[in-house]
């Protein structure tokens, strides 16, 4: 029970690899119910076969009598019984003797599920609150005469898991039980107004206000006990944290959740009850006594069905949404469109001069030493460097230098030639160097 | 009345619940004890809230099932009148809310309860043709589409008036407004008679073989009665004639002065 919690995934997983699953007839069921009660009445710890063919000729004839082949259906229920772990056989024997069988832990759960009435009582959850907290105060006096790691263990840790825990387990079992018992009241109450309508009234009422009365105790006991629960369980882990005990802590925590579980239960159901409590109660005072021949169902029932009355349709109101008028802005006249005012023309900007006429005419002189004999092989050199934008003016200021420092020779048809990229000039061929005069 | 918390009118008024509690019946809701809070208020103020609520011409009815309702007795406030769905549904929910059945789970029923029930008691070709009116052929399986479409439809608004609580998409809860639908046979007397009185009282309208209210938008069935009366304003008109009668009983009430309109004809 104090197993760090499994993931559920890998749970399922294992579960769903096993392929596990329960089928379990009425006839089974009861087999296995007529062994345990043997089992607890007879005080035995298993069953030889002819034990077992017994009982399932006892069942069988109860159930369905004048059945036949008996014992091959018993052969092959306890068969059934054992694929599916609910029983074992214990003796180890194999074919030397006809063997013994015990319940598993398994069948021996179902049956007592259908077996037992163990519903929580005034009386049993007062007697198991006490022994609680009888054995959580010696627990508290153990924790604080634990010296050593190996008394924690013992006198704290070990007792929380396997006592505490177990009594706590049995209140919870004992809730279910008595949620169990309530399901089964309101079936009966349902049950008894359908068999004996206004009749019932008062075997109704009675039943409410048991349950009632029994949540309501239940409740104020939990309420009042589980506070002294809470505050020793918290002095033990204080101990337990204290003393670097990680079990007892941990243990302490698991208890302490359950705790608040049972404390969640009593609330929950008494809260449950009380609507469940005031409809029944409504539902008696308003149907029941003012219908006590159930006759109104009837006339409703032939109503609905057309074979009464005119058909017809309830009015209800259905007023329109109030008008909220929206508030009224005065409407603002727009501002004429115009163009915001600036300064069309910028003051001018000092900069400093230079002579780009002097350095063009000098780059132009140094092309030409260096032998360019193309006016358009000139262009290029010059503007090659130059922004896109400024070629054009560059390559028409480089001619009339040209023509100063050089002698182009002209032939009647000019070829236009490429230069660059984006140029294309009329070419001459240049001469000799020289300043023309 | 001497022992409510309310002395006079503009107490009832002044509470905080009011404003939820009159919006609330104003537009057909029925309250009953599960509305704690507001079935109080309308307890202690039933006294004033019953002739505030006659100035309007409507009555501030109480039930002995533990429900209040605003019913229209004259044309002042809106009032429409349930569709064939709501009726059929109401009627079958009326059924359940009496059915020992249901007090096992403590009211709570479930949509594919309510269907079941409305088949097995009409039976499912009538059931089918009541919500399929207009249609003389009809596929089958779209006819019951529809009339799972249109018992939904009555349900959530059957939820708005308060007849049921929806809880989740398939389980409602049944509420005490539901023996409403079963007023025409509550007594020993002839069930014409009963309506007789029940129509003279404004509770309800004889509607055999009108099968027009529940047109397949699901929408007509909401038209005010006020529709079909050719003297009385269109409601989708914008003139604000009802709204401003409305408006000017209600300030009355409070003792305030109404706003005078810009139309000095109208003032007049």
């Amino acid at each position: 029970m104090l197993e760090t919690p499994q993931d559920p995934n890998r749970v399922l997983a294992a579960l769903a690899k096993r392929g596990l699953s329960l089928e379990l007839s009425t006839l089974d069921l009861c087999f296995i119910a007529a062994l345990h009660v043997r089992a607890n009445g007879e005080v035995l710890a298993s069953f030889p076969e002819s034990e077992l063919l017994r009982a399932f000729e006892d069942v069988a004839a109860t159930l369905s009598p004048g059945a036949e082949n008996l014992r091959r259906r018993a052969t092959l229920a306890i068969q059934r019984l054992r694929d599916q772990h609910l029983l074992s056989r214990v003796d180890g024997a194999g074919v030397l003797r006809s063997g013994e069988y015990s319940l598993t832990r398994l069948a021996t759960g179902i049956v007592e599920f259908f077996l037992q009435e163990e519903a929580l009582t005034r009386e049993s959850l007062t007697l198991l609150t006490r022994t609680l907290l009888a054995s959580l105060s010696a627990l508290r006096e153990a924790a604080s005469n634990a010296r050593t790691s190996e008394a924690w263990h013992t006198d704290v840790a070990a007792p929380l898991s396997v006592t505490v825990l177990d009594l706590v387990a049995g209140i919870e079992r004992r809730q279910r039980g008595l949620d169990v018992q309530q399901e089964e009241f309101q079936r009966e109450i349902a049950s008894l107004l359908n068999s004996d309508w206004f009749g019932a009234v008062d075997r109704c009422q009675t039943l409410l206000e048991s349950t009632a009365r029994t949540l309501r105790e239940l409740n104020e006991i939990l309420l009042r006990d589980t506070h002294d629960l809470s505050a020793n369980l918290q002095e033990i882990q204080e101990l337990a944290v204290r003393a670097g005990s990680e079990e007892a802590e941990g243990a302490c925590r698991r208890v302490a959740d359950q705790v608040d579980r049972i404390a969640a239960w009593g609330s929950s159901r008494q809260h449950a009850w009380s609507e469940y409590y005031q409809y029944v109660h409504h539902f008696l005072r308003d149907v029941v006594r003012l219908d006590p021949t159930r006759a109104l169902t009837q006339r409703l029932r032939d109503q609905l069905s057309g074979r009464r009355g005119q058909r017809f349709a309830l009015t209800v109101t259905q007023s329109p949404p109030m008008r909220v008028p929206r508030d009224v802005k005065p409407v603002v006249a727009p501002p004429p469109v115009k163009r915001p005012r600036a300064e069309r023309e910028r003051p001018p900007e000092p900069s400093e001069a230079g002579d780009a006429e002097a350095a063009l005419s000098e780059r132009i002189r140094e092309e030409l030493a260096q032998g360019v004999t193309d006016l358009s092989d000139l262009t290029e050199r010059i503007t090659r460097d130059l922004p896109r934008e400024e070629r054009f003016a560059v390559a028409g200021r480089v001619v009339p230098i040209v023509a100063k420092l050089a002698r182009p020779s002209v032939l009647r048809e000019r070829p236009w030639v490429e230069t660059g990229e984006d140029l294309v000039i009329e070419e001459w061929t240049l001469g000799r160097t020289g300043e023309q005069s | 009345m001497n022992e409510t918390p309310f002395s006079r009118l503009e107490d009832v008024i002044l509470d905080e619940a009011f404003p939820e509690v009159d919006l609330a019946l104003r537009r057909g809701r029925h309250i009953d004890r599960d509305d704690t809070a507001w079935y109080g208020f309308l307890s202690d103020g039933q006294g004033y809230l019953e002739a505030f609520y006659r100035r309007f011409g409507a009555e501030l009815v109480r039930r002995n099932e533990g429900y209040f309702y605003l019913l229209p007795t004259s044309d002042r406030l809106g009032r429409r009148q349930l569709s064939v769905a709501e009726m059929l549904v109401g009627q079958a929910l009326t059924l359940l809310y009496l059915d020992p059945a249901t007090v096992e789970a403590g009211g709570i029923t479930t949509r594919a309860g309510v269907l079941s029930h409305l088949a097995s008691v009409m039976g499912t070709e009538s059931l089918v043709r009541a919500l399929n009116p207009k249609r003389k052929k009809y596929d089958e399986r779209v006819a019951q589409e529809t009339v799972r479409t249109r018992v939904s439809e009555a349900l959530r608004r059957l939820a708005t008036l308060g007849f049921v609580d929806s809880l989740d998409e398939e389980r409602v809860r049944l509420r005490p407004a539901l023996m409403r639908f079963a007023e025409p046979v509550r007594g020993s007397a002839a069930t014409a008679e009963a309506l007789e009185q029940l129509v003279a009282a404004g509770e309800v309208v004889l509607t055999e073989g009108d099968d027009s209210d529940d047109g397949d938008d699901g929408e007509s069935s909401e038209r005010e009665l006020n529709e079909f009366s050719p003297d009385e304003p269109d409601p989708a008109d914008d003139e604000p004639a009802e709204p401003i009668a409305w408006v000017e009983e209600f300030a009355a009430a409070l003792d305030v002065v109404p706003i005078p309109s810009d139309d000095p004809e109208a003032d007049a």
